[in-house]
C-alpha cells in the first residue's frame, strides 16, 4: 500500500512540474476525443459496470444511490 | 476502523500535496485574471437523444442462490437537454427510463410458474420493472473561467427502490488552465420496498409458517420439515455519501493526464432482500424442481469504499487518440480490485471517427461470499451474489461517430452535430456474458 501513495505522490511531483502550454497551443489537447471526462455516450457502459461489479467511484459514473440489483 | 482513519489521512495528506504544488506552481495573478473576452460557457441549447440496449446471461444468479439464470433484457431511451441561461451558467436536464425484464428477479416468486426451476424464466410480476430517473444539474463559472461551481439534483423510482441524491462540485483551474483541481461531494438518501424470496415470507415473525397457502397447495419433497429462520428487515434505508477530488494537469501539447479519488460511505440495508442464500448443513427443500430459500442475503449495514484513478490522454498525430485508464478499488468488505482500459479514437475521415476499445477488469471475492451451499448457517453474514465474487473479465467495444461541427444539416430549428453508436461484449471468466449496444444523437438549437 506504501508503494501505491508514493507513486501517486511522485507522479503529482512530475506533474506540477510541466512547462506551461499556452493557448493557441492547445489546439491537440482541445480535440474532443482528449477530453479527460468521460463522454454522455459511455455512461450506459459505465452504469452497466457499476451495477456488476463491485468497484465503483474515479471514473466519473456515480458513486452510490439507486439499486441496480437486477 | 482503523484502516479508515488512516486511509482518511492518506487522502487528507494527499490534497494538501495538491494544493501547495499548484500553490507554488500559478502565474502572477493578473495573468489568468485579466478578462480580454468573455466568451459564453455553451453558445446554444443542446440536445441529446441516446438510447442502450442491453442484455446479459450467466447461470449464478443471486437471486437463487448462486445458481439460475441470470438472463436479463434492458432498454434505456434518455433525453439530455443542456441549456445557457446567460453567459456564465447552464442548467441541464437529464431524464430517463430503463425498462427491463429479468428472467433472474422473476424467481422471487417461482411458483407460478408450472414447472419452477431456477434456470427457467418465471411469469410473475417481479419479471420485469421500469425505472425512471430525472437529474437536475447547475453550473456557474466564473467570468475569468477559472472557477465552476455546480449542484445537482437527482430521482430514480423503480417498484422496490427510490432514491434522491444531492450534490455539488467546485472547480478551480490554474496555470494559464494548465491545471485543474476539482473537489465534489454527494449524498444520496435511498429507501427499499423490501420484497422477499416468496417462500421465505410465511417465516416472519407472526407468519403462517408451513400453514402459508403455498405450502397447503404445493407439496414439499427433500426436507418436509421447511422451517427457515427468516426474519424481515428492520430498516429499509440506504444512506451512501461521497467525497471525491480530482486533479488534471497538461503535460506538453499533446499528453494530459487526471489523478481522481472517490472516498464513499454507506449505511443502511445494503443487502438485496430478494437474493437467496443455502446453506452447507441444512436440509435440502424443494417445491417440484425448485430448492426454497435457507434464508436471504445478510450482510453489514456499513461499507466504506476507496477508488483511486488515474486517465492519460496522448495525441499521436491528427488521425490517432490514445485513452488510458487505470483504477485500484477497495473496501472494507475485503474487496480488492484494479480496472485497466485503452481506447484508440481513430479519425478515418474529417467526420467520422472508429473507437475501438479494450477493458480489463478484476475484483477479489467480498469477505462474505461463497457459492451455493457452501455457507454455513452460523456465519452471521452471507451472500451467493457472484457479482461479490472473485473474477477477471474483459469487455471488447467498437464504435463509430459522425460529427459535423458545422452543423449544416438540420431538421426544424434542430442542427445535427454527431450521431455515434457502440458496442460492448463483456465476459467473465465465470462464464456471465453481457451486450451493449449504445447509441445517440446530438442536436444544437439553432438561434
Amino acid at each position: 500500500m506504501k508503494k501505491h501513495w508514493l507513486g501517486l505522490i511522485i507522479a503529482i511531483a512530475l506533474l506540477s512540474s510541466c512547462t506551461v502550454v499556452k493557448e493557441y497551443e492547445k489546439v491537440n489537447l482541445n480535440d474532443p476525443d482528449m477530453a479527460l471526462t468521460t463522454k454522455k455516450s459511455d455512461r450506459f457502459e459505465t452504469n452497466f459496470q457499476s451495477y456488476r461489479e463491485a468497484a465503483t467511484g474515479a471514473n466519473g459514473g456515480k458513486t452510490g444511490g439507486g439499486c441496480g440489483c437486477n | 476502523m482503523q484502516l479508515k482513519i488512516k486511509i482518511m489521512k492518506n487522502i487528507l495528506f494527499i490534497f494538501t500535496l495538491f494544493l501547495s504544488f499548484n500553490l507554488f506552481a500559478q502565474d502572477p495573478p493578473q495573468a489568468d485574471s485579466l478578462v480580454v473576452y468573455k466568451k459564453r460557457v455553451l453558445e446554444t441549447t443542446e440536445l441529446d437523444f441516446l438510447m442502450s440496449y442491453y442484455t446479459q446471461d450467466g447461470k449464478n444468479a443471486a437471486v437463487s442462490g448462486g445458481i439460475g439464470t441470470e438472463e436479463l433484457q434492458d432498454i434505456t431511451p434518455t433525453i439530455i437537454v443542456s441549456m445557457p441561461l446567460n453567459d456564465d451558467d447552464v442548467l441541464t436536464v437529464d431524464a430517463g427510463i430503463s425498462a427491463y425484464t429479468s428472467a433472474s428477479s422473476s424467481n422471487i416468486n417461482p411458483f407460478d410458474s408450472k414447472n419452477p426451476d431456477a434456470f427457467q424464466a418465471s411469469t410473475g410480476a417481479s419479471s420485469g420493472d421500469v425505472w425512471a430517473n430525472v437529474v437536475l444539474s447547475y453550473s456557474h463559472s466564473s467570468d475569468d473561467r477559472n472557477k465552476i461551481y455546480s449542484g445537482k439534483l437527482s430521482v430514480a423510482s423503480e417498484y422496490d427502490y427510490f432514491s434522491v441524491g444531492l450534490g455539488g462540485t467546485y472547480t478551480q483551474l490554474f496555470n494559464q488552465k494548465n491545471t485543474e483541481l476539482s473537489l465534489s461531494g454527494n449524498v444520496y438518501i435511498d429507501k427499499w420496498n423490501a420484497i422477499y424470496p416468496y417462500e421465505l415470507r410465511p417465516f416472519d415473525s407472526g407468519g403462517p409458517g408451513l400453514n402459508s397457502s403455498l405450502f397447503l397447495v404445493n407439496q414439499i419433497s427433500g426436507n418436509v420439515n421447511y422451517a427457515p429462520d427468516f426474519k424481515a428487515f428492520d430498516s429499509e434505508n440506504r444512506n451512501s455519501y461521497s467525497f471525491g477530488a480530482s486533479f488534471s494537469q497538461i503535460l506538453s501539447k499533446r499528453l494530459q493526464g487526471l489523478i481522481v479519488t472517490d472516498v464513499v460511505y454507506q449505511s443502511g440495508l445494503l443487502s438485496t432482500p430478494f437474493q437467496r442464500v443455502y446453506f452447507a448443513d441444512v436440509a435440502n427443500s424443494y417445491i417440484d424442481g425448485f430448492q426454497l430459500a435457507d434464508n436471504n442475503e445478510q450482510l453489514p449495514d456499513q461499507r466504506f469504499k476507496l477508488a483511486i484513478g488515474g486517465r492519460l490522454n496522448y495525441y499521436v498525430n491528427e488521425r490517432i487518440v490514445l485513452r488510458s485508464f487505470y483504477r485500484y478499488y477497495r473496501d472494507d468488505w475485503g474487496i480488492n480490485s484494479h480496472t485497466t482500459s485503452l481506447e484508440v479514437p481513430v479519425k478515418i475521415s474529417q467526420r467520422i471517427t472508429l473507437y475501438p476499445s479494450y477493458r480489463y477488469y478484476f475484483q477479489s471475492a467480498a469477505d462474505y461470499f461463497a457459492g451455493y451451499e457452501q455457507h454455513l448457517s452460523t456465519e452471521k453474514y452471507y451472500t451467493s451474489d457472484y457479482d461479490l465474487s472473485e473474477y477477471n473479465a474483459n469487455q471488447y467495444g467498437f464504435g463509430i461517430e459522425y460529427t459535423d461541427i458545422l452543423t449544416s444539416k438540420k431538421i426544424g430549428k434542430l442542427a445535427l452535430k454527431s450521431i455515434h453508436l457502440k458496442y460492448n461484449y463483456y465476459e467473465r471468466n465465470s462464464g456471465f456474458k453481457a451486450n451493449l449496444i449504445a447509441g445517440g444523437v446530438k442536436f444544437i438549437i439553432d438561434k
